[in-house]
């Protein structure tokens, strides 16, 4: 872990009393590992992204639709965390600039990726794979695909409120839209849901 | 319906970025919410068709939301293990210290040796470092500390300063080999020993960084 080149220094001896074991990295309050990790400290970032992980691919895992690339679009994300760390100010909390970071990389993927199919095959996902193992509620499958069928915008804000269960000022600032925008979206978006998934009731 | 009158309003572009309003003329996007944590609708919702549709699709649409909402979605392993594989080796190399060597030039990687006097901080009790910033004037060996602490509610900050002063100093010359020149420390906020995290809002709380 140090890194260096030649020698360092002299042997640490007796003198440095150590009274108690560190405490553990994870107990940190998250002030203190981003700042840590916005010096360098690789450990600290490591702590952080455990912490936000699964946040951050519930919601990637919901706005793309696709297990693959939403952990495409987490590993992306986490990346650019870690380059872009220096620059977060604390104007917003950590989890917003991460909700952010990965909204980002969801919608750059979003963009490359091919028209979709018009018809989403319900058997198209393996088996196994995860979206088919928390999905064998059929009624949850479907208002995935009437999900998937949203415009992108509408999805994200939806995603962000309703399964997030953020607020509209914080939606806001993740996507960059404005706050009536934003219950624009997520009002349409539930309508548009409502809809569809009306014969389920 | 709530539904026919956003279909209606979609033909109008302006709707595209504003909030939506009701036929009734309430916010369509408070009335969904109202129905979605459950409040008892007020007497204006209980006589309006509006408000009622809206009610009505989402508490429809509020047990597979919530089912959907909880399903329990991991990421797989690999993805922090590929993250951090490639963090390690985006390590930026020139952020080194110089080490006094009578066998020829040390260079010692600064975030270790921040991580290094922060553990030593870490295990006093009762303090966790926070920020450490270690700087080295041109051309010389010996390096200025800067330190932020946390401490625990109710130690005695002055005589934690003075012990993480001494740690530091011992710490740099020992286990570093860079002897500190000064040590400037700053204790920017408290931790409850209880829920052993910072506590918010005091000292520098969530915007006490430095």
């Amino acid at each position: 872990m140090v890194a260096t080149r030649g020698r360092v220094g002299p042997t640490p001896a007796c003198p440095v009393v150590v009274e108690l074991p560190p405490p553990p990295v994870d107990e940190l309050d998250e002030t203190t590992l981003v700042v840590r990790a916005q010096e360098g400290d690789v450990r600290a970032f490591e702590t952080l992204a455990r912490r936000h992980q699964a946040a951050l691919y519930r919601l990637a895992v919901r706005v793309m639709g696709d297990p693959a690339e939403a952990e495409d679009a987490l590993q992306e994300a986490l990346l650019d965390a870690w380059r872009r760390i220096g620059r977060f100010r604390g104007d917003s909390a950590f989890s917003t600039w991460m909700y952010r970071i990965v909204t980002n990389r969801c919608v750059a993927i979003l963009r490359r990726r091919r028209p979709m199919p018009v018809e989403v095959d319900d058997t198209a996902a393996a088996p196994d794979s995860p979206a088919r193992a928390v999905e064998l509620d059929a009624e949850m499958a479907a208002l995935g695909r009437a999900l998937s069928g949203l415009r992108d915008d509408l999805r994200i804000c939806w995603v962000l409120r309703e399964l997030e269960g953020l607020g509209y000022t914080e939606i806001a600032e993740i996507t960059g839209a404005g706050v009536d925008a934003v219950r624009g979206r997520i009002h349409r978006a539930r309508t548009r849901l409502a809809e569809v998934m009306r014969p389920w009731r | 319906m709530a539904v026919n009158r956003l279909s209606g309003s979609d033909l109008h572009g302006a709707s595209e970025w504003g909030s939506e309003s009701l036929a009734c003329g309430r916010d369509a996007a408070t009335a969904w919410d109202r129905a979605e944590v459950g409040v008892t609708p007020d007497e204006h919702e209980r006589g309006c068709p509006h408000c009622a549709a809206a009610f009505a699709d989402a508490r429809r649409l509020d047990s597979v939301v919530h089912r959907m909402s909880n399903a329990d979605v991991e990421p797989p392993p690999s993805v922090m293990d590929r993250v951090m594989a490639a963090v390690r080796t985006d390590l930026r190399p020139h952020d080194l210290l110089a080490l006094d060597s009578p066998h020829g030039p040390a260079r010692l990687s600064r975030p270790a040796a921040a991580a290094v006097l922060r553990n030593v901080v870490d295990r006093m009790g009762g303090v966790r470092a926070r920020s450490c910033r270690i700087e080295q004037l041109d051309g010389r060996d010996d390096a200025d500390v800067t330190i932020t602490v946390t401490a625990r509610f109710g130690v005695d900050l002055a005589s934690v300063t003075a012990r993480v002063r001494q740690m530091v100093l011992a710490a740099g010359e020992q286990a570093l080999g860079v002897p500190v020149r000064r040590v400037d420390i700053e204790v920017v906020d408290v931790f409850d020993s209880s829920v052993d995290g910072a506590v918010d809002g005091a000292g520098g709380g969530k915007d006490g960084r430095r």
